[in-house]
């Protein structure tokens, strides 16, 4: 069959125009919905983002149930310190209005640890202004106490100074050595 | 016959409670975002829970007091808390820097900062001149390299200034870990998705602050919206103290801003 002359363009440009049919239907199936709302990226994904769980819920509801260490906390010199970073995320604790676990309380060896964490004279990085540091163990040897002494035994955890104060006013000392 | 109408009736009673019941449980979820429990956490960012968020006129900064922070790591805890990053990876840190009198500089971060600073460092033996804590996390740029190189569109920014990973679309090719200036992504060994710290994105549209930011004790961290006048990081931007941002030649324009950082903060 003798083709005519100008055969190969028709087919050319048929080609083409299945060419960029076949690509229109290849890109509206794969471009995602929200592709292109705000930029070139998908627009859902950022409600996706919002919507992660929240896990630390701040202090309000650990204080709505155990009033008696909110008391505490608040009127302490650790105000500041969250309750989640000692004790656990929330959801850990509460789900739907209902316990689900026991978050840790510190004890012992893991008070200290987690004292000198924050008051630990040693780390020359902290700024004085900002916080109150110790060396451990002369801070013991200066308050005449035994070296196995935790922290804990007069300083309380929420408020590390009320019994020190208290003691102080006892005894009708004067406030800070 | 009558039998199946009943039926038929039962069945479109079913129905019309279920939607019923739908309608007034999605009515509930839009007025109550977190579930009921979420009214008892006030609300930390104000005007964040207004009727409509208007995404394309809200602006936010995150400042760094670097003069403030005592390498507590409180919020690093947070933080792996919060996104159970997975061991070894890091959305944000906490680095010692240490200067001597002969400009070095010395710069550690065991485990991120994670278990704290409980040690000063013995390794080196120099008179130290300077020594500081300096918190790192995402600086979310205005012209994030990140973002440009993405060959997929998964990461972008959003019209209120977060540079976001998108996890469904991820391909995990990494590019991004190789553009990004400040080392802050990271590819999740299990979703195999690049990762990074998104100042809390889905706390910040609930009205609360960054993990990090709550948690931290003394106030190093601030976060706030630039739209209100009465917020912090506002008062701070438009006060006379000196701020620095990290890398500023790279040209990357980041939100995150340094208080009080030497010039060999990198």
């Amino acid at each position: 069959m003798q083709s005519s002359y100008n055969s190969h363009v028709k087919r050319i440009a048929a080609g083409l125009i299945v060419a960029a049919v076949v690509g229109f239907l290849f890109t509206k199936l794969l471009t995602p919905e929200s592709f292109g709302v705000y930029g070139h990226y998908r627009a859902d994904a950022i409600s996706e983002e919002a919507d992660r769980e929240i896990r630390h819920w701040t202090n309000t509801p650990c204080f709505s149930c155990h009033a008696y260490e909110a008391n505490l906390h608040k009127n302490g010199l650790h105000k500041s310190i969250s309750c989640e970073f000692c004790h656990g995320p929330y959801t850990d604790h509460v789900r739907d209005g209902k316990k689900i676990g026991a978050l840790p309380v510190r004890k012992g060896d893991d008070i200290k640890t987690l004292c000198l964490r924050c008051h630990n004279q040693a780390i020359q990085a902290r700024p004085a202004k900002v916080i109150k540091t110790v060396t451990m163990p002369e801070h013991l040897f200066k308050q005449r106490v035994r070296l196995t002494h935790l922290c804990n035994q007069c300083h309380h955890v929420h408020a590390p100074l009320k019994y020190i104060k208290r003691a102080n006013e006892i005894v009708g000392m004067l406030e800070g050595n | 016959m009558a039998k199946a109408e009943s039926k038929l009736d039962r069945e479109r009673r079913v129905f019309i409670k279920k939607v019923l019941e739908g309608t007034v449980a999605g009515s509930l979820l839009l007025v109550l975002p977190m579930g009921a429990d979420g009214q008892k956490i006030p609300e930390q960012i104000p005007g964040m829970r207004d009727e409509k968020y208007r995404i394309a006129e809200q602006k936010f900064a995150f400042i760094v007091d670097i003069t403030r922070c005592i390498g507590c790591g409180s919020c690093c805890v947070a933080d792996k808390r919060e996104f159970r990053v997975p061991d070894g990876h890091y959305r944000t840190w906490v680095e010692r820097y240490l200067k001597d009198f002969d400009d070095n500089v010395y710069v550690d971060s065991p485990n991120g900062g994670l278990d704290g600073y409980q040690k000063p460092r013995v390794d080196i033996d120099v008179k130290v001149r300077d020594t500081f804590f300096v918190p790192k996390l995402c600086n979310m740029c205005k012209e994030a390299p990140c973002v440009q190189v993405c060959p997929v569109g998964a990461t972008f920014t959003t019209p209120d200034g977060f540079v976001l990973v998108d996890r469904k679309h991820c391909v995990g090719c990494a590019y991004c870990l190789q553009a990004c200036p400040y080392s802050v992504r990271f590819l999740n060994p299990k979703s195999r998705v690049a990762e990074k710290c998104t100042w809390c994105y889905h706390r910040v549209r609930k009205g609360l602050l960054p993990a990090c930011v709550h948690v931290c004790p003394t106030g190093a961290r601030k976060f706030g919206s630039l739209k209100d006048e009465n917020s912090e990081v506002y008062k701070i931007l438009h006060g006379p103290g000196v701020l620095t941002v990290l890398k500023k030649e790279m040209g990357t324009w980041p939100a995150l801003y340094y208080k009080g950082a030497r010039r060999e903060v990198v």
